[in-house]
């Protein structure tokens, strides 16, 4: 049995009479890197806010490392690093300054090496004196994170930690989430709406949508459980139409142009299709399969899965 | 019979030539004279004043005089004195002219005096009427009553005690006038009234206030300079 | 913990421009009404006093230090209060707008810490800000105009102190009005507590303070009743101080009923802090 790391069970949120969060539950094991998606006014942050208690939910319960959030927060907090939504600080400090001042409220004793070493990880070592006010998005972004791995924290919980970064800063990001997870064995929680870096990274996820759980599992089984839009790049498009007209293939074309088909396929079928291909004397140049969460995604949140 | 209507008769003689012989102004005169036997004098006092509206703990000032009207008042920290009493001079009071009448004789504080009614002539003093008791066994104003035109009526009452085997000074002067003509400023505190304060305002009491000098260390006629007296004095 | 977040608190107020303010003010202010009163000084006395020297001869000089002192510390008590509510007003509410509570409270310290470190620390700024006032007006004051005899002006009665009398004075006196501004200070801080812009908190203060003052001031009946529940009127009670005697009863009332005050404010505040949904 797996240590369940985060156990939340029917929690709700109500703003006003509008349901920002009804009856969710997840679980996070040990060693998850946990996707947490959904499109905009989802209730992701609400339900972040509510697991680093930033706000009391309605019903509902939430366990953290096995213990009940509502009774032990402090003891929780120490051993818990969070980014919520857009880091801020205080832009009238340095990032050195500013970290100071929150490892001194750690729980935790955090030298000055120990600082420095934790901005070099997120590469700020050397603005590490900068007011914060100077600093661009991406930098701040990365101070978040430094904030939430300062004190070595067992869980962290990261919301949206890749915006404003350049494809640099993603890749960096994203290395740090799989050294973070593998080589030291943190418990990572990821809310963000760039799915793709989520799918790389992730090994379970959730989807919510307006407030209500939409799906939760492993990402791969979610993934392999429903079709996968393939592109057949055709020498003739036209020949290649002709030869699928009677046969069930037909159906599953969703598109096409003079280059290419493209169909909509379990993903044991791409093999078939393409056997069917050749036997036919169809010429294909490349199979370019465009399965992903991202698509999952949208299809889940639109209503169409 | 006869014996009885003679010195009746002899006493009513006496009494009329007694009255008749009795004039105010050399009454007055010799007061002055008597004055003006002190050229100067440097004396220490002490003030206490005992006015209604007014808190202040006594007070140590020095005052100096020289004939006939130069006063100079000097103290280490703030003193408040009584400005009628304070100018008083018989010398100055009694040349202005005026009009004066006997009366009549009391007794004051197991002293004689003579009671002497005086009427300044014409507009240009304060005072309207004074009425003076005066001992004329010393030639000293024991008490003094004015009725001034802006402020109400004033009483100044003297006690003395010899001076260098010669001289009659002031021991204690003290002044009680009216003060329910003096307002109040809100001035720059603007201050809201408390519940007791606004209690003594409808209490109409009437309000008379005193002021007690007491006066000791005199050095009389030491001959002190003009110089001294046009130094910055207090209004 | 708590000392630590105080220290954090101090730092923190103390790197942002606006606390200098109320220093800086003071310290224009208070040399500017010096120079006034070095000028006009005499002639202002002369008028307040004007209807006393009528029969009065005054002898030496009611112009010094301590009724400067005087003078300003009863203007400023409508100014301390704004210079006050800038940062308690701040204290809360400006870690909503900077949005730093998301990195505060999920640290592993509590909601009450985290209100009642800040709290502390508008009540230290209070206590600095009336010192600073206290430096300059006494202090300087005393060694541009010299010690004498204090006149206090009341409403039906003048009371001249011996300068032997007056220095424990203004000690209670100053005291006394930390007392008062940690009442403003509280309160500016509570409604710091319901709001995420500081601007509300100083606005709304500042005009608390001034409809009480308007109130007290007035004579009418329907407000004589609620008079003494405004709390301005005990913070204005310094002057006591300078009653002689000293009426101590009135004093014990008016330090109870601002105490009273400073732990409702504030133990609202925390109740409200403590409940509250952070969204900023």
């Amino acid at each position: 049995m797996e240590e369940k790391v985060i156990e939340v069970i029917n929690l709700t949120k109500v703003f006003r009479e509008v349901k920002a969060v009804e009856g969710l539950n997840l679980n996070v094991n040990r060693g998850d890197v946990f996707g947490f998606l959904g499109p905009n006014g989802a209730g992701k942050s609400t339900t972040i806010r509510m697991l680093v208690s930033l706000i009391a939910p309605q019903e509902g319960s939430i366990k953290i490392l096995g213990r009940s959030l509502n009774q032990n927060k402090r003891e929780i907090s120490g051993r818990v690093g969070a980014i919520v939504e857009k880091p801020d600080f205080y832009n009238y400090l340095s990032a050195y300054k500013n970290l100071e001042i929150l490892g001194r409220i750690s729980g935790k004793s955090i030298s000055k090496k120990r600082i420095i070493d934790t901005l070099e990880l997120v590469g700020l070592a050397a603005r590490f004196n900068s007011k914060v006010k100077t600093y661009s998005h991406g930098m701040k972004q990365r101070l978040g994170i430094a904030q939430a791995l300062l004190h070595d924290p067992e869980l962290i919980i990261l919301d949206e930690p890749t915006t404003g970064l350049d494809p640099q800063g993603l890749k960096e990001i994203r290395d740090l989430i799989i050294h973070l997870s593998k080589t030291e064995g943190k418990t990572i929680f990821l809310s963000s709406h760039i799915l793709s870096e989520v799918e790389l990274v992730a090994n379970r996820m959730i989807i919510i949508n307006k407030g209500k759980t939409i799906v939760e599992g492993n990402v791969s089984e979610l993934l392999n459980s429903s079709n996968v839009k393939v592109t057949f790049e055709v020498d003739n498009v036209e020949e290649a139409k002709k030869v699928l007209e009677t046969t069930r293939w037909s159906v599953k074309i969703r598109t096409f142009s003079d280059k290419e088909i493209i169909f909509e396929l379990d993903s044991d079928e791409i093999a078939e299709l393409n056997k069917y291909f050749v036997e036919s004397g169809v010429s294909v140049k490349a199979i370019i399969p465009s399965r992903s969460l991202e698509d999952y995604f949208l299809k889940i949140t639109s209503g169409t899965e | 019979m006869k014996n009885l209507f003679l010195v009746l008769l002899i006493l009513i003689g006496i009494n009329a030539a007694y009255s008749q012989s009795k004039n105010p102004d050399e009454i007055l005169k010799r007061v002055t004279e008597t004055f003006e036997m002190i050229k100067d004098y440097e004396v220490d006092v002490l003030i206490n004043v005992n006015v209604k509206f007014l808190k202040m703990p006594d007070r140590k000032a020095k005052i100096f005089y020289k004939q006939p009207d130069k006063i100079f008042v000097e103290s280490e920290g703030f003193a408040l004195l009584p400005k009628q009493g304070l100018n008083f001079s018989p010398l100055t009071f009694l040349q202005t002219a005026h009009t004066a009448l006997i009366d009549r004789v009391e007794e004051l504080n197991r002293i004689n005096t003579t009671v002497i009614k005086v009427i300044p002539i014409g507009n240009k003093s304060d005072i309207i009427l004074s009425t003076l008791w005066i001992d004329e066994s010393r030639n000293l104003i024991m008490k003094i009553e004015s009725s001034t035109k802006p402020d109400g009526s004033i009483v100044i009452e003297f006690q003395y005690s010899k001076i260098d085997d010669n001289f009659y000074l002031p021991s204690t002067i003290v002044f009680t006038f009216d003060v329910d003509k003096v307002y109040f400023p809100t001035g720059i505190t603007g201050e809201m009234n408390s519940e007791s304060e606004k209690k003594d305002k409808k209490n109409d009491i009437a309000k008379q206030g005193k002021v007690t000098i007491t006066y000791s260390n005199y050095k009389v006629n030491q001959g002190l300079s003009d110089e001294l007296f046009k130094k910055e004095s207090p209004n | 913990m708590i000392l630590t977040l105080i220290r954090i608190e101090l730092l923190k107020i103390f790197r942002k421009w606006r606390t200098y303010i109320g220093f800086i003010a003071i310290g224009i202010l208070v040399p500017v009404i010096h120079t006034a009163m070095y000028y006009e000084g005499q002639e202002s006395l002369d008028f307040m006093t004007r209807n006393l020297q009528q029969s009065f001869v005054f002898v030496g000089n009611l112009l010094n230090g301590y009724f400067i002192s005087y003078i300003i510390l009863n203007a400023l008590t409508i100014h301390i209060p704004f210079l006050i509510t800038l940062v308690a007003g701040d204290l809360l509410a400006g870690e909503a707008t900077a949005g730093t509570y998301r990195i505060l409270l999920t640290r592993p310290v509590s909601r009450f810490q985290v209100v009642s470190s800040k709290f502390l620390t508008g009540i230290i700024y209070t206590n600095l800000l009336v010192l600073w006032l206290a430096v300059m007006s006494l202090g300087v004051g005393l060694l541009l105009f010299g010690i004498g005899e204090l006149i206090v002006i009341r409403s039906d009665t003048i009371i001249i102190l011996d300068k032997s009398d007056v220095i424990w004075r203004f000690m209670l006196a100053y005291g006394f009005a930390t007392l008062g501004m940690s009442v403003v200070c509280s309160l500016a801080f509570l409604f710091s507590s319901l709001v995420e812009n500081a601007i509300g908190p100083i606005i709304s203060t500042m005009a608390v303070i001034i409809v009480f003052i308007i109130i007290s001031a007035l004579d009418i009946d329907v407000f004589k009743s609620i008079q003494p529940y405004l709390f301005v009127n005990y913070i204005l009670n310094w002057r006591e101080f300078f009653n002689d005697p000293l009426d101590f009863p009135r004093i014990v009332e008016s330090v109870s009923i601002l105490l009273a005050h400073l732990v409702l404010f504030f133990g609202t505040a925390v109740y409200i802090f403590k409940k509250k949904d952070i969204l900023s």
